[in-house]
């Protein structure tokens, strides 16, 4: 056995060994190098797994294939604002704690519909809250909107909006994607001002 | 000891100095250059190299670190050039960063410069028109500014002369108030910029939708081919720079081409400090340069000085040349000097969707960006309640419908989605912008830059004119829009401070008479017979086209009256 194969061995190991409980205590640091925010190697394994409910590996890659979760990471901590990097952390916190509140599971431990469902809750209540705030910014003299305290803190909702943004950002700005799915040309060297297409039927 | 100083001496003398390598600077280096003129091109910036300075210009969206977003510590940190639509990831590196090159803003001011050997050429949008009589004729007919000491017929052998040259891409579209030039194959509209084209001419008399013209090879020629230069390849990421030269940049073209020749010497790091005026000769001598690295201050003599360095870093040069003769700056005697500054106003847009032409889509890029719609209002008289008019932008597209709604698989399948949603138009606003004593850059009287230079105090504004042509803007395309049978259509309008559009002229403008002009009818300073300025600062007034392509044409005619007033004697 070479010497690569053995560290690679060791690192099935240990990284089965990540598995047990008593692992939870890990302060590992997360496995990208960051300079503003501080996360650990469970929060990351949160954001991957989160990242991976986003973009599920089905016949094709999956978000922890293209390390979607450190895209994530990277992006946040070098292109978001201070305050944003606080409230993504917060809300990671709420988010756990969320998961066993509403689902008695770490997040990890729910089974893909649950996380699916729940991120969807999420995205739903953001989304009526957006559309609240339209609806009373249109009515120009009207009192600010009490808006019901929902389910999700506002720090919590920040948090899925990032990694959810940056994980299609990544994922749809991805070699794989890029090359595989919708196919970016650096050198097209022709426009077709006039190209046929034919609409699909509406199913 | 005193030899050695006469040869240092006439190591820095020149037969002429060109400050400034960008758009115009790079054309009268190469005039020079191509009669043989020893000729010192002075750029403030460093050194870029066609290609080899071009860093990320084959780069793949995913090579990006942050995908073409730049980090937040860089956003916040240049609040100005942040507004600019091409800094990014991308090419960041070819504008000056808001703390390095500080002014004052009196009034609000976007000032987005490119401070590097090719200057904003590199960068610009590429589109290129030429005036009209109906343009230079518009100061004297409407009562503004000064007239224009020229006419079209001036400058028309001059714009087929840089359009051959640099390679602009048109049809010849027969518009007398847009007239055609020498053109390569134009990039053709698609199927719904044509319908629009087709609908607006047979409704309304003087209005037309033409192909953008623009400065790209669509089919070089060989003085394409000889400058190293070969087709545009429509990868419309040309502010990276372009490996091809497809467009047309002073790093592919001009500057190359001079160096070329064997008789340029191209200075980078060096600021103009002044510009040296002798009093018993009565004429300028030289110019005084800081090193930008050593911070030394060194003298450069020559016959003629062009004055090239961007419209108001020249206000900036002319207004710090100061001399017993010239108190106010160097040319100043009528005092208008820094005054009567213009730019573009485009701070108006239009959307809306097509559902139509469902059968059409484009494939590949288009450089030219679409169509154009030449100024039609107060054309052939004054009809509105505003004086001038607009151009505008017309572009249509159609691109699949990718939700980010969900999560999963549906979500991976909504983003692979190529069903094409329908088209969508858009068009933005080109207006022409009033010149006005009021609106002037000056010197500031005890702040200074890293090179001891004053910093520039910019006092420029919109005016009750302006919002009146933005609302006609508004109006006029919503009316053309509806009538096409354009459907969802939404106007909006911005409250962008002046210089966004990149396009500031004036300060420096020409005339006839010396007393309200700084220039006469030659670009030349009216009282500094070897001093010329053939860049933004010289324009008298500020039309609605795009400019670079007129500074081209001012520049090579103006180099060519200098050469021949140098071989008279007279300079």
């Amino acid at each position: 056995m070479d010497r690569r194969t053995v560290i690679k061995n060791l690192a099935l190991i240990i990284g089965g060994a990540a598995l047990l409980p008593a692992c939870s205590q890990d302060k590992a640091k997360s496995k990208v190098a960051l300079k503003n925010i501080d996360i650990t190697a469970d929060q990351e394994q949160l954001i991957g797994d989160v990242a991976e409910t986003i973009i599920p590996k089905t016949t094709t890659p999956g978000a922890k294939d293209l390390q979607l979760h450190l895209f994530v990471l990277k992006m946040l901590d070098d292109c978001y604002k201070k305050e944003d990097q606080q409230a993504f952390v917060t809300g990671m916190g709420h988010f756990a704690d969320q998961s066993k509140k509403l689902y008695s599971k770490t997040f990890d431990q729910l089974d893909i519909k649950t996380r699916e469902a729940f991120l969807l809750d999420i995205e739903q209540e953001g989304k009526a809250e957006e559309a609240a705030a339209q609806k009373n910014g249109d009515k120009k003299d009207a009192a600010p909107a009490t808006i019901s305290a929902g389910k999700y803190s506002p720090e919590l909702k920040k948090f899925y909006s990032i990694v959810k943004r940056q994980t299609i950002n990544g994922y749809t700005n991805s070699k794989y994607f890029m090359t595989n799915i919708v196919v970016y040309e650096l050198v097209p060297g022709r426009y077709n001002a006039h190209f046929p297409y034919k609409q699909k039927q509406a199913v | 000891m005193a030899n050695l100083n006469i040869d240092s001496v006439k190591q820095r003398t020149f037969d002429a100095i060109v400050i400034g390598s960008g758009m115009s600077g790079g054309w009268a280096a190469k005039e020079f250059t191509d009669k043989g003129l020893k000729t010192l091109i002075l750029e403030r910036g460093r050194d870029v190299k066609h290609i080899k300075d071009y860093p990320t210009t084959n780069m793949y969206p995913w090579e990006f670190e942050h995908r073409g977003e730049l980090p937040m510590a860089v956003q916040e940190a240049n609040p100005i050039v942040n507004r600019c639509y091409a800094f990014g990831e991308s090419a960041a590196h070819f504008f000056v960063k808001d703390a390095e090159h500080p002014y004052i803003q009196d009034k609000p001011f976007d000032w987005i410069r490119g401070y590097q050997v090719g200057g904003k050429s590199l960068l610009w949008a590429r589109q290129t028109q030429r005036w009209s009589d109906f343009d230079f004729e518009g100061p004297a007919r409407d009562g503004f500014a000064v007239d224009w000491p020229i006419r079209y017929k001036d400058i028309a052998p001059w714009y087929s002369y840089v359009e051959k040259f640099a390679g602009i891409s048109g049809n010849r579209d027969g518009i007398a108030e847009l007239p055609d030039g020498e053109f390569l194959p134009a990039f053709p509209l698609n199927t719904v910029e044509e319908y629009f084209r087709d609908h607006v001419k047979s409704k309304y008399k003087n209005r037309y939708v033409i192909s953008a013209r623009c400065a790209h090879l669509s089919t070089p020629k060989q003085i394409h081919l000889d400058q190293g230069r070969v087709q545009c390849q429509r990868r419309t990421i040309c502010e990276r720079g372009c490996p091809f030269g497809g467009y047309f940049s002073a790093n592919a073209t001009t500057i190359p081409w001079a160096l070329k020749s064997g008789h340029a010497t191209l200075r980078p790091f060096s600021v103009v400090e002044s510009i040296i005026y002798d009093e018993k000769l009565g004429k300028a001598t030289g110019v005084r340069v800081i090193d930008t690295n050593t911070k030394e201050a060194i003298e450069y003599y020559a016959k003629v000085i062009f004055v090239n360095a961007a419209a108001l870093n020249t206000n900036l040069i002319l207004l710090n040349s100061k001399s017993h003769r010239f108190p106010n700056g160097l040319g100043n005697d009528s005092g208008v000097l820094g005054k009567y500054v213009a730019f573009h106003n485009y701070s108006a847009h239009i959307g809306a969707e097509y559902d139509g032409a469902k059968e059409w889509t484009t494939d590949g890029r288009n450089p030219a960006g679409g169509g154009y719609i030449p100024r039609f209002r107060n054309v052939y008289k004054q009809e509105t309640d505003f004086l001038r008019g607009y151009a505008s932008g017309f572009s249509a597209y159609r691109y699949p419908e990718r939700s980010w709604d969900g999560v999963g698989s549906s979500l991976k399948d909504n983003l692979a989605n190529k069903e094409l949603g329908p088209w969508h138009v858009g068009s933005h606003m080109m207006g022409e912008t009033i010149p006005k004593e009021s609106n002037f850059v000056s010197l500031d009287d005890k702040q200074k830059d890293a090179w001891g230079v004053p910093l520039l105090k910019m006092n420029i504004d919109y005016d009750d004119n302006d919002e009146k042509m933005k609302k006609d803007y508004v109006e006029q395309l919503t009316e053309m829009f509806t009538s096409a049978g354009f459907t969802n259509i939404k106007a909006s309008t911005d409250k962008r401070a002046p210089g966004l559009d990149i396009h500031e002229m004036g300060g420096a403008r020409m005339g006839n008479d010396p007393k309200t002009s700084i220039l006469n009818k030659w670009n030349q300073v009216h009282s500094v017979k070897n001093v010329f300025v053939t860049d933004g600062a010289s324009m008298t007034s500020t039309s609605c086209q795009n400019p670079s392509l007129t500074y081209m044409a001012f520049t090579a005619r103006a180099a060519d009256y200098a050469m021949s007033e140098m071989k008279k004697g007279n300079i």
